[in-house]
C-alpha cells in the first residue's frame, strides 16, 4: 500500500443511485470519493481539477458516454487509472474501451467484494 | 415518500427517489411520443438509457421482477434505435411501456410502505418479447437462432515486436481460471491478451474467438483460457504480471519447449491480421451518443427532469431549517419589541436592530424559496390520466397547462395532486360532452380542459376548466334540496353558492356511478383537502359552455402577514390577505334585522358584522359600535366584518398549529407568539364568516 492517504476516486453515472452505491462501499473500504459526475464530459473536466487516482466510467451516458470519457481522460493523462462500470451485452464496447487504454471493467449488478478485487489490486 | 417516523437506508431512499423520477419523465415521454405518432432519436435515447439505469439500480437492489421488466423493454428499444424501425404499432408499444410503467410504479409503491414487491412480471415480459419478435418480423428482420460468426472479422493478436534480435525467447503455456460470476470472460481474456502483446512476440490461444462468439465464455469457464506465447520477458516477471490480473481464481504456467498440439494446429491456420488502431470510423462509433440537436418537447421534458447542480434535500431537513427560521423570527421581534426596552432612546440600538430584521427577512425569504417546487411535476402528472380516460371513454380531449413554472410550497404540492386529479377526472367523464355531442352543439369535436396555475398577492391559484357542457343550476339546487343541505329559495342564491353545493358531502347529481366518479365522496373530499392546506375553492359555469374551478392556496403555510387586533385583553391576528379594508363605524351605520343579525352599510352595500367579544366570550369595554373598530373581511364566498376593540398594527407572524390536546376551535386557525411574549391567536376568517 502506498502510504497513509487514502486513494482518490472519481465516479461517473448518470444515475445517482449507483453513484452512491459505488461511493458506500467504496468509502467503506478506504477510497476517498472526491468527486462525483453525471456524465463523460463532466468526468474529463473534473479529472482534470480534481486529479484524482482512479476513476470509475459507467458506459451508457448521456452527453458523453463512457467511451468517448475515457479517451478524453487518457489524453489528458497517458497514465489514468480508468475502471469501466459495464453491463451484460456491451462487450464492443468494452473490449474498445480495453484497447484505449482502460485499466479494467466491472460488469452491473456488482457486490462489494467483486469492486474491491479489482480495486485492490489497482 | 417516507412517512413520518420511518427512517430508511440511504441506498434504498436513493433508489426509491430516482425510480419514481424516471417513472414520472419516461411517462411523459411515452404520451408525447404516442401523441406524436413519432419517437426522435433524443427520444429513444432517453427512453434506453431509463430502462438500461432501472436495470441496473433494480438489479443492485435485487428487485429482479423490476430488472427483468426492465430488461425487456430496454431490448425493445435497442432494437427500435438499431435498426432504425419504422414499420412501428405505435399504440400497442406505447400501451406496453405505460402498462410497465404502471408495474414498476406499483412495485415501488409496495417498497415504500415497507411491503414486499412480489408482483410478477412475467406476463409482461412475455408481451415484450412477442411484440420484439412482431417488430422484427414488420421491418423485415429474418430471426435467426444464433448470430452469423463473421470467420474474417476475427482478429488474431501478432505483436510488432517481432523480429528483436538473437535474445533467447522463451515459450510460455498458461492458462487461465477466472473466479465464478465476474462475467464477461471473453472481454476478460481479451484484455489478458491485449496486455501480453506488449511483451509477447506471438500468442495463440483457445478459445480462439474472444471477440465474437459468446460461446467463448462458456468455454474459458469449463476449460480456463489457454495462451501459447514467446517472450524475452522473465518467468518472474510474467507470472506477477499474470497474477495481476483482476478475478484470477487459478493460474497454471510453465516454460514450454514446444506448443501442445492444439496450439500448434491455430498456429498454421492463422490469418496475419495486424490489429488495426480504432479508428473514428469504426462500427462503434454509431452508438457514441451524437447529441441530437432535435428541438422538440421532448428535449424540453428530458430537461425538467435532468437538471445539473442540483442536490436532492431531504425533506425533514426542510422542514426543521423552516421551523427555525421561524422561531428565529419570534426570537428577534421578542428581542427588539422587549418590554424592557420601553420607553429607552436606542438609537444606535434601532439602527442595529432594523438590520437584524433586514437579514430575518432575507433568510426567511431565502428559505422559502428553497421549498418552492413548481407545480409542473404536478401538472404534467394530468397527462396520463386525460390519455387513458379519454381513451376508455372515447372522447377527444386535449389538456393545455398554462404557467406550470409557477412555485408552490412543497407541503402544499402534495395535497393538491389528488384534488386536482379528481377535478381532471370529472371535467373528462361528466363535464366534456362525446363527439357526437359537441358537434351538435357546435363545439369542436376535440374537447379542451386547461390547466392553470398563477400567481395573485400571497396566494397561489389554481384553475381547472373545462369547455364542455357545463353546471346545471336548476338541477344542483333540486339535488341539494332533496338533500336538505340548502334551506333558502332558489331566487336568493347566487351561481357561486349554488355550484358550490357540490362540494358538500353526500351530493352528487349523477343518476350513474360510473367508475370514475359519480359516489359524491369525490367534491367533498377535495375540499377537504383544499381545506386542510389553507385554500378554497370557488365553481363558475356557464351551461353548455364549459366549468371553471379556482382553487386558491396560500403560497406558504408557515409565516403570514398579519393584522394584530386587541379584543378585551387578548389578542388576535388576521390574516391580511383575507382583509380588504378596516374602518370606524359610525352608531347609526349599524343596522339590526328581525332576528337580531347586526348588519353595516357602506357604500350602499349591507355587509354582516360578526362580534369577536361575543364569538370568544371576552370581557371587554369596547361593546358600542362606534368605540371600536371594524375590519372588513373576505373569504371564498362571503364578504363581513369583523368588530374588534382596536387595531395594534401590522405582523409577520409564524403561524403554529393549535396543540393537539385543544379540540380544533372554531374560528381560530393557529396561534403565534408576538415580540412581547403574549400569544396572539389566528382567525380562520372561513371559520367566522360561515357563522
Amino acid at each position: 500500500m502506498e502510504g497513509l492517504f487514502l486513494k482518490k476516486v472519481l465516479i461517473t453515472d448518470d444515475a445517482a443511485f449507483m453513484r452512491f452505491s459505488l461511493k458506500t462501499m467504496l468509502e467503506r473500504n478506504g477510497f476517498e470519493i472526491v468527486g462525483e459526475a453525471e456524465n463523460g464530459a463532466i468526468a474529463a473536466e473534473k479529472y482534470k481539477i480534481l486529479k484524482p487516482d482512479i476513476v470509475t466510467l459507467d458506459i451508457t451516458m448521456p452527453v458523453m458516454d463512457g467511451l468517448q470519457a475515457l479517451k478524453q481522460i487518457k489524453a489528458i493523462d497517458k497514465s489514468a487509472k480508468v475502471i469501466m462500470i459495464s453491463a451484460m451485452g456491451q462487450e464492443g464496447i468494452v473490449r474498445e474501451a480495453i484497447i484505449s487504454g482502460a485499466t479494467g471493467f466491472i460488469v452491473k449488478p456488482f457486490k462489494e467484494e467483486t469492486i474491491l478485487k479489482v480495486f485492490e489490486k489497482l | 415518500m417516507p412517512e413520518d417516523g420511518v427512517v430508511r437506508e440511504p441506498m434504498l431512499e436513493i433508489y426509491l427517489f430516482e425510480a419514481t423520477q424516471l417513472m414520472e419523465q419516461l411517462e411523459e415521454i411515452s404520451i408525447e411520443c404516442e401523441k406524436n405518432r413519432k419517437i426522435s432519436t433524443e427520444a429513444i435515447n432517453e427512453i434506453f438509457r431509463i430502462m438500461h439505469t432501472i436495470k441496473s439500480s433494480s438489479a443492485m437492489m435485487m428487485f429482479n421482477n423490476i430488472a427483468v421488466l426492465a430488461h425487456s423493454l430496454e431490448d425493445l428499444f435497442y432494437f427500435i434505435r438499431e435498426s432504425k424501425a419504422i414499420n412501428i404499432d405505435f399504440e400497442k408499444l406505447f400501451d406496453l411501456v405505460l402498462l410497465g410503467i404502471d408495474f414498476i410504479k406499483g412495485e415501488v409503491s409496495k417498497i415504500e410502505n415497507d411491503c414486499d414487491a412480489d408482483g410478477l412480471s412475467e406476463p409482461l415480459v412475455l408481451k415484450s418479447s412477442n411484440l420484439l419478435q412482431d417488430m422484427k418480423k414488420a421491418n423485415g428482420v429474418i430471426i435467426k437462432d444464433d448470430c452469423q460468426a463473421k470467420k474474417e472479422d476475427t482478429k488474431y493478436y501478432i505483436s510488432s515486436y517481432e523480429k528483436l534480435g538473437s535474445e533467447i525467447k522463451q515459450k510460455y503455456l498458461a492458462r487461465i481460471f477466472y473466479e465464478d460470476g465476474c462475467e464477461m470472460e471473453n472481454v476478460r481474456a481479451y484484455t489478458v491478451v491485449h496486455n501480453l502483446k506488449e511483451i509477447a512476440s506471438e500468442m495463440y490461444h483457445i478459445p480462439e474467438d474472444i471477440i465474437e462468439s459468446d460461446d467463448s465464455v462458456e468455454t474459458i469457464r469449463r476449460d480456463g483460457f489457454l495462451i501459447g506465447f514467446s517472450t524475452l520477458t522473465s518467468k518472474e516477471k510474467v507470472e506477477e504480471q499474470l497474477n495481476e490480473i483482476v478475478f484470477l481464481k487459478e493460474l497454471e504456467l510453465k516454460q514450454v519447449e514446444e506448443y501442445p498440439l492444439e496450439l500448434k494446429v491455430l498456429k498454421a491456420k492463422i490469418e496475419i491480421n495486424l490489429e488495426k488502431a480504432i479508428s473514428e470510423e469504426s462500427v462503434f462509433e454509431k452508438r457514441s451518443d451524437k447529441l441530437d440537436i432535435n428541438k422538440e418537447e421532448v428535449a424540453n421534458i428530458i430537461k425538467s427532469g435532468k437538471q445539473q447542480s442540483i442536490i436532492s434535500v431531504n425533506i425533514s431537513k426542510l422542514d426543521m431549517l423552516l421551523d427555525l427560521v421561524g422561531e428565529i423570527v419570534i426570537s428577534e421581534a421578542m428581542v427588539t419589541k422587549n418590554p424592557d426596552l420601553e420607553g429607552m432612546t436606542l438609537d444606535n440600538f434601532n439602527k442595529a436592530s432594523r438590520q437584524l430584521r433586514k437579514l430575518t427577512n432575507e433568510l426567511q425569504d431565502v428559505v422559502m424559496s428553497i421549498r418552492m417546487v413548481p407545480v409542473s411535476m404536478t401538472f404534467h402528472k394530468m397527462n396520463r390520466i386525460v390519455r387513458d380516460m379519454s381513451k376508455k371513454l372515447n372522447k377527444e380531449v386535449e389538456l393545455v397547462i398554462i404557467g406550470e413554472d409557477t412555485e408552490v410550497d412543497k407541503n402544499i404540492i402534495d395535497h393538491i395532486s389528488d384534488p386536482l386529479m379528481h377535478l381532471v377526472r370529472n371535467s373528462l367523464d361528466h363535464g366534456l360532452e362525446d363527439k357526437e355531442e359537441r358537434i351538435a352543439a357546435s363545439k369542436p369535436p376535440m374537447g379542451k380542459i386547461t390547466l392553470e396555475a398563477k400567481n395573485a398577492g400571497g396566494d397561489v391559484f389554481i384553475i381547472v376548466s373545462d369547455d364542455g357542457r357545463g353546471l346545471d343550476r336548476g338541477k344542483i339546487y333540486e339535488k341539494a334540496k332533496l338533500q336538505g343541505l340548502v334551506t333558502k329559495p332558489e331566487g336568493e342564491l347566487t351561481d357561486k353558492e349554488i355550484f358550490s353545493c357540490i362540494l358538500l358531502p353526500g351530493f352528487s347529481t349523477n343518476e350513474s356511478v360510473t367508475e370514475f366518479s359519480g359516489r359524491g365522496v369525490g367534491m367533498d373530499v377535495v375540499k377537504k383537502n383544499i381545506d386542510s392546506i389553507g385554500g378554497a375553492i370557488s365553481i363558475e359555469s356557464l351551461m353548455g359552455r364549459g366549468s371553471t374551478i379556482s382553487i386558491k392556496i396560500p403560497l406558504t403555510l408557515a409565516i403570514i402577514d398579519g393584522l394584530e387586533v386587541a379584543v378585551g385583553t387578548s389578542k388576535y391576528t388576521i390574516p391580511i390577505t383575507s382583509i380588504r379594508e378596516s374602518f370606524k363605524p359610525k352608531e347609526n351605520d349599524v343596522i339590526a334585522d328581525s332576528e337580531g343579525n347586526e348588519m353595516i352599510m357602506i357604500r350602499g352595500q349591507a355587509y354582516a358584522i360578526h362580534r369577536l367579544h361575543r364569538i370568544f366570550n371576552i370581557d371587554t369595554e369596547v361593546t358600542s359600535s362606534n368605540k371600536g373598530i371594524m375590519v372588513m373581511v373576505e373569504d371564498n364566498t362571503k364578504v363581513a366584518c369583523l368588530f374588534v376593540d382596536s387595531l395594534i398594527g401590522e405582523q409577520q407572524v409564524v403561524v403554529k398549529a393549535l396543540p393537539t390536546y385543544i379540540k380544533k376551535a372554531k374560528g381560530i386557525a393557529g396561534c403565534t407568539i408576538l415580540g412581547d411574549g403574549n400569544i396572539s391567536l389566528i382567525i380562520d376568517v372561513s371559520g367566522i364568516l360561515d357563522r
